[in-house]
């Protein structure tokens, strides 16, 4: 398709709307992959594995045109199942996303339909926001994509792991796995397995987005980054995702996550 | 004198040539037919090229284009005439329509959003457009398979869209899509009616909807638009027209950028470039084949007329004059072969231009650098084809002169005299 409406460039995510997981272990795990990382990364795992959650969260985007904050409940389940709605602006109020699997579906209300957003529209834009719908999808995906390895390990100056002992994670693709970053470099302190920042690069190596963590505090009973900002490096645009409240262990089950319920308004 | 003198070698070489009439016929019949062959490829590549350039220009882009000069090539939904401003549109369409040879000029606005109903959802390049002055421009109204021209409230879909979402004419559909000020845009249309231009590109992927529905939908105001398209008759006055436009326009807004075809499609373009220039290459060859037949039998010609050189060169004939007759008798061979040939030629073409061969019966239509050719043979008048065939038709006669020329100059007197 040779149009393009001007969104930011898509890619995966680990999105913190649906559980604030660094990483989620699923599906056969590869040779090529450092198994200490894998380690690491299923006992930060095991702490939300099939856990149920709900979030009030603000997501302010700001780009070139425009800025606008959403206001928005999210709930999920594991990382296989996620809904999202949004309470304000009034103009959008009651949209609503649904994801179960790797399926993402839209509820609108203005014209009462729901619409399943087609594999070709994945990587577009999430409510104007610099999420793409392929991060609602692909999170739990990671590590059936990708090849992890500990690139860097120990104390680390500077940015928001000042002084922390970390550990650096570097995925690369997989042979054949559908993905569109060339590679991810993740950052997460040792101490409290808490991720610091994220940062996504293309094929040809180039930065292409880069998701920071920060406001570390106990909700809901764990502690978890408060605040998430993505931004694309060319250029100043951003999105922040703040958590107001947050809430673990509903006791959700999967027929929550319905087309029912997705349209169903508060 | 000397012009009685010239007129004289003429003369000679006029007669020499009408010696052997059987040789000299068949010689020019060769050269007329490189020339007829010549005058027709390039016509009918002109034709093929030209049609192309329309089929390329007339479905949807126009042969001429505003923009804002940030718009291309990234399309970007905020980067419309005059910027963030927005320009008058009325006063932009009142002035384009002022300028000559613009037979037509439709105002758009794009965006990229989803076409759904029922389970089917598929991505659409969405096209707001003046249903009035859309048909001057682009081909979707003459390609209407079934219903009309969006109006308010309405979309016009492509027949593989339609096809992938499965609706039909009196459907509802939901279109979504991203607004201008980061909201969702939504809402219910319903098919007006189908288009099939045949190529994949379009069918598969545009709908049309009215300029306002899809400014509000994605929250433009009414000032706003990503381009204006424009119709010029003749292709090949894209160029100037262009100019002209921009002229006029220039000072409505800042920034804008107005683009003949030939820079929007730059691959289109390219393409019709090269075709130009395989022509002369072409034309080139067959004359190259040309000389090499002609020299031979003109090199025949001068051995069969040795003892007559020795004759003259011995009467006191300057070598320079010898060889002068040879050369004329060669220019005046392409001259003969080229009247004969313009007489083939001229009638031809101008029935085949009358009566286009359409060969769609055999090879059905295909497309091309995404324009759909219909394979309809035709010629296109230029002059270039025939004066460059008609120069290299007088350059090989004089070319395959000369080599037989020199011969005859070599002829020495004596003894082509004693021996025979």
């Amino acid at each position: 398709m040779r149009f393009r409406a001007r969104l930011p460039p898509g890619g995966r995510a680990s999105l913190l709307l649906f559980g604030p997981l660094v990483l989620a272990v699923g599906g056969p795990v590869s040779a090529q992959t450092d198994p200490r990382a894998l380690a690491i990364i299923d006992e930060v795992d095991r702490l939300w594995r099939g856990e149920s959650s709900q979030a009030r969260v603000s997501m302010a985007i700001e780009t070139e045109n425009w800025s606008r904050t959403l206001e928005l409940d999210s709930w999920s389940l594991g990382t296989e199942y996620s809904l999202i709605r949004v309470l304000s602006p009034a103009r959008e109020a009651g949209t609503a996303t649904l994801k179960v699997d790797d399926e993402v579906w839209n509820y609108l209300p203005r014209v009462d339909r729901t619409i399943k957003v087609p594999p070709s529209m994945m990587v577009g834009s999430w409510m104007g926001s610099h999420f793409t719908n392929d991060d609602l999808v692909r999170e739990s995906r990671l590590i059936e994509d990708y090849d992890i390895i500990i690139s860097f390990e120990g104390v680390r100056e500077g940015g928001a792991g000042d002084g922390q002992d970390v550990w650096e994670f570097t995925m690369t693709p997989k042979p054949e796995a559908p993905v569109i970053w060339g590679k991810i470099v993740q950052e997460v302190r040792k101490a409290d397995r808490m991720p610091t920042w994220a940062r996504y690069y293309d094929e040809d190596g180039e930065l292409v987005r880069q998701m920071s963590f920060s406001g570390y505090r106990e909700m809901g009973g764990r502690l978890v980054p408060r605040t998430m900002t993505v931004e694309p490096s060319d250029s100043d645009e951003r999105t922040v995702v703040t958590y107001h409240e947050l809430t673990f262990d509903l006791g959700l089950s999967q027929d929550f996550f319905s087309l029912r319920n997705l349209r169903a308004r508060n | 004198m000397t012009q009685a003198w010239g007129r004289l070698w003429w003369r000679i070489a006029w007669r020499n040539l009408w010696r052997n009439k059987r040789r000299t016929l068949l010689t020019a019949s060769a050269l007329s037919f490189g020339f007829v062959a010549s005058v027709l490829m390039i016509g009918l590549s002109d034709g093929v090229v030209e049609q192309m350039i329309q089929n390329g220009t007339e479905l949807v882009t126009g042969q001429i284009q505003i923009h804002d000069q940030e718009f291309l090539p990234e399309r970007g939904i905020h980067d419309t005439l005059g910027g963030s401003d927005g320009i008058d549109l009325a006063g932009l369409l009142a002035a384009l329509d002022e300028v000559p040879l613009v037979s037509g000029a439709a105002p758009r606005v794009y965006g990229g959003g989803l076409v759904s109903s029922g389970d089917e959802t598929v991505g659409a390049i969405l096209m707001g457009i003046d249903p009035l002055r859309e048909p001057n421009v682009s081909a979707f109204a003459e390609n209407l398979v079934s219903g009309a021209m969006p109006g308010p409230g309405q979309i016009l879909v492509g027949d593989q869209l339609a096809d992938d979402v499965e609706v039909d004419v009196g459907d509802e559909v939901v279109l979504v899509a991203p607004a201008a000020d980061g909201s969702l845009g939504n809402d219910l249309f319903v098919v007006s009616g189908i288009f099939s231009l045949d190529t994949g590109l379009m069918d598969g992927a545009y709908a049309l909807l009215g300029l306002e529905d899809l400014q509000f939908l994605m929250a433009l105001p009414q000032s706003r638009i990503h381009e204006v398209a424009m119709k010029v008759d003749r292709t090949r006055d894209s160029n100037a027209v262009a100019e002209e436009v921009g002229n006029a326009v220039q000072s409505m807004a800042p920034g804008l950028l107005v683009q003949p075809w030939s820079e929007f499609l730059p691959q289109l373009y390219f393409f019709t470039s090269l075709a130009s220039a395989s022509n002369l290459v072409i034309a080139g060859m067959i004359f190259g084949m040309a000389v090499f037949g002609v020299a031979n039998t003109m090199l025949i010609a001068t051995y069969e007329r040795r003892r007559e050189f020795a004759v003259v060169r011995a009467l006191g004939t300057a070598r320079r004059s010898v060889g002068l007759t040879v050369v004329c008798e060669g220019i005046l061979l392409g001259a003969v072969s080229l009247a004969a040939g313009v007489m083939i030629a001229l009638p031809l073409m101008a029935w085949i231009h009358a009566h286009p061969i359409d060969l769609s019966r055999w090879v059905g239509s295909y497309s091309m650098m995404g324009s759909s050719v219909r394979p309809l043979v035709t010629v296109e008048y230029s002059w270039d084809g025939p004066i460059f065939s008609g120069l290299a038709l007088v350059v090989t006669g004089l070319a395959s002169a000369l080599y037989p020329a020199w011969k005859a100059v070599r002829v020495p007197p004596a003894d082509a005299l004693s021996s025979r």
